[in-house]
């Protein structure tokens, strides 16, 4: 039994993604010649500028933030190395939501500026942000973290003989930056780099908001405004191609040994202080992303929330914060005890194959939701028609498919926890077990999971915090009439209430900031203890 | 004006103020010398080169590089600006680099690259692994590099700290003869700091013992 559950749980976690790559096996309608004559190309410039844009931005934001706090010491230094992550607790669609509400030309943003310099009501001060470069900096500004953590580990790894060395080669302090240090820390930012560009070709909310043409505003106009469900699939295929590539070179760039250090001794220093103006460059350096990517958001959020008193509290909130909450949470913990029997089966019975599979469980991550619930709708249809309707039973429109979405999704966060859980305990506790006679059964319940205990609190909480934010495929396979917050916010924004949009919004971000209170505390012990000599 | 290539006086420095790690030295290296500073780990002789390097600034003292102040406890030259050599016993090569783009990485002169660097492979007998990187070749041959990247920007004078002690002895051996010679060939200044008493003969002609930061 314990061998045959990976493969069982792969079959049915690569089903949906299955179902939508057969679609480029099948008829393709009339509908392509309109896609291709008017929209096709419109989604792949506009999702390439983005990607392009997203990319550039993000390689410099997190690259230079992780250099200055791995490398100086100044005035907030210590704050900033954890608080740097922040943004990543607001989801995209929720920082263009405030976006929109600071700096439309009625947003808040321009009547502070038109009520401090007493201007004209018709003059506006910020440019319009509804566009390809609104979204460029939304998403730079929400998913730079994700290159910041890997080339701040990298940075703080690297060898400080080794930069002395450019140094004393003739090499100034910016230049061992960027002839050394940073083409040091590619593959990792570049690993980062991809996982970025995934979020935003996988995005929804944000770029709906806008009103941007990409591959995902397409798909849902295909289906939605051409009821092409099949045409849709196939364009969901085409964008799942892409995101596959990127996935690849993520996971291929964590093995690139070519660029890591030869030296084995890691030698670090007391960090060079900061004085005068080049301690004020590096704070507005830092400064910067966590005010546009955090605090700005925060502070229009909450200004809108107050602005409604207390009337977001009501019956709609709080059923609606249920529903999320008992969604997360059962996703949450059909996460943790999968993950947990996976790994208890991989090192019940070790055996390579399983091993190689167990991987493979860990792809729903990298698929956008948006493809994700399109193949659950395929599934759950084939399933009805199959068999399920001959025991009344329908699940096309059930909870069942939007929470197996949100596991398919999810799962690689539950696993990871557990599985660096697991690491850290000993096999010869289960030798011992076994020569005391348990079962495998016993081993687990008995030894594994008491020491289990913080690992599998961990995955379930990162599972929450991951399906409260989740939007494209909560609005595609929610039941009709049934919210979450994620989807509140989504349409309060979508018929421009924005002061009601705040409530839900706010929670989500609180959600949100779970996984980043982890992540803070492992960023404050990640630094080496300084030696001289 | 003295003649010294390298003249350190009354350099005092320490990391924290309960303890200093170097008290009230002072050093004179003439042109083509070579001295080695012998000590127990912790004296101090790795900080004197990276104050010599400019690495770190000192507390008290000066030091003056071919007649040239460049640092004092208000004044440092930045260490790309000294024109002065370093090997450490952790090579430092650049692991995205191969072996002749190592060696090549601080000559200033386009034009002199290609001679200075196959000169010094060939100096060094390490032709062969030019196009390799450095996680491709033994940790001789990658000592060899190193020696041979600091050499090629011709320092005014080159400092070796504990650059063998990672090795075995049969290759130490080896390398005290070959480098000696290329040095000799060189007439380069050489600065040796080493707990190898044997190591400090067989490179240097000057040996200046040092403990709790002081010269004995």
């Amino acid at each position: 039994m314990w061998r045959l559950l990976p493969f069982a749980v792969l079959i049915v976690f690569t089903a949906p993604i299955l179902i939508v790559l057969s679609s480029l096996l099948g008829d393709y309608s009339e509908n392509w010649i309109h896609l291709y004559e008017y929209v096709l190309s419109d989604y792949l410039t506009t999702s390439m500028l983005l990607v392009l844009g997203v990319s550039f931005l993000v390689t410099i934001l997190g690259t230079a933030t992780a250099w200055i706090v791995s490398n100086y010491n100044f005035i907030g230094k210590n704050t900033f190395e954890w608080a740097l992550i922040l943004p990543l607790s607001i989801p995209p669609y929720i920082l263009a939501y405030t976006f929109t509400g600071l700096f439309d030309p009625f947003g808040d943003a321009n009547n502070l500026i038109r009520t401090l310099f007493n201007l004209q009501e018709n003059s506006v001060f910020f440019p319009n942000v509804r566009n390809i470069y609104g979204a460029i900096i939304v998403f730079s500004f929400t998913l730079y973290p994700y290159v910041y953590l890997v080339s701040r580990t990298s940075f703080i790894n690297q060898s400080t003989a080794m930069k002395d060395a450019g140094r004393i080669l003739g090499l100034n302090e910016f230049q061992v930056f960027y002839k050394l240090a940073l083409p040091l820390i590619r593959p990792a930012a570049i690993g980062g780099l991809m996982l970025v560009i995934m979020e935003t070709l996988s995005d929804f909310g944000a770029v709906d908001h806008f009103a941007i043409q990409t591959f995902t505003t397409g798909i849902f106009r295909t289906w939605y405004g051409l009821y092409d469900f099949q045409t849709a699939m196939q364009l969901a295929s085409l964008l799942l191609l892409t995101v596959g590539i990127f996935y690849i070179v993520e996971r291929r760039s964590r093995g690139g040994k070519i660029y890591t250090s030869s030296n084995s001794t890691f030698s670090p220093i007391p960090e060079k202080r900061l004085t005068g103006w080049k301690a004020l460059i590096a704070f507005i350096i830092c400064f910067v992303p966590i005010f546009i990517g955090f605090i700005l958001p925060i502070i229009e959020l909450c200004i809108w929330t107050f602005e409604v008193n207390l009337e977001f509290f009501n019956y709609k909130f709080l059923i609606n914060s249920m529903n999320t909450f008992a969604l997360s949470i059962t996703a949450g913990v059909i996460c943790a005890a999968l993950a947990l029997l996976i790994n208890f089966s991989i090192r019940f019975k070790p055996s390579f194959l399983i091993k190689k599979f167990s991987t493979l469980l860990s792809i729903g991550y990298a698929v956008p939701g948006l493809i994700l619930a399109v193949g659950m709708v395929q599934l759950l249809v084939y399933l009805d028609s199959l068999v399920l309707s001959k025991f009344n039973l329908i699940l096309t429109g059930s909870l069942f498919g939007l929470l197996l979405a949100y596991i398919i999704k999810t799962f690689a966060l539950a696993n990871s926890s557990i599985e660096s859980a697991y690491e850290r305990i000993s096999h010869s506790l289960d030798d011992s077990s076994k020569l005391l006679g348990s079962t495998s059964w016993n081993m687990l319940s008995r030894v594994h999971i008491p020491l289990l205990k913080t690992g599998i609190l961990t995955s379930v909480l990162l599972v929450m915090s991951d399906v409260v934010k989740e939007l494209p495929a909560t609005l595609i396979l929610r039941p009709f009439n049934f919210e979450t917050l994620a989807v509140s916010t989504y349409i309060y924004a979508s018929e421009e209430r924005m002061l009601q949009a705040a409530a839900p919004a706010v929670v989500i971000v609180l959600v949100g900031l779970i996984p980043i209170i982890f992540l803070s505390k492992m960023i404050r012990s990640s630094r080496p203890a300084g030696t001289d000599e | 004006m003295s003649n010294f290539i390298l003249e350190i006086k009354g350099i005092s420095h320490s990391y924290n103020e309960d303890d200093l790690s170097l008290d009230n030295i002072d050093l004179g290296i003439l042109s083509g010398e070579k001295v080695a500073i012998l000590g127990p780990s912790g004296c101090g002789k790795s900080t004197l080169l990276r104050l010599i390097a400019g690495l770190e600034k000192p507390k008290e003292g000066l030091i003056k590089i071919n007649g040239l102040e460049v640092s004092n406890k208000d004044f440092l030259t930045p260490p790309e600006k000294r024109n002065v050599g370093l090997v450490v016993q952790e090579k430092a090569l650049f692991p995205h680099l191969k072996v002749k783009e190592n060696i090549s990485f601080g000559i200033r002169k386009k034009s002199e690259k290609d001679t200075i660097v196959s000169d010094l492979l060939d100096l060094f007998k390490i032709t062969s692994l030019e196009n390799k990187y450095p996680h491709e070749i033994s940790g001789g041959e990658q000592q060899r590099v190193a020696l041979a990247r600091s050499l090629a920007p011709n320092p005014e004078v080159l400092m070796l700290d504990e650059p063998f002690s990672a090795l075995d002895k049969d290759l130490k051996e080896t390398l005290y003869k070959e480098v000696s010679e290329v040095f000799l060939e060189r007439g380069s200044t050489i600065l040796l700091v080493t707990h190898d008493s044997n190591e400090a003969e067989i490179m240097t002609n000057k040996q200046i013992r040092m403990e709790h930061g002081q010269f004995l």
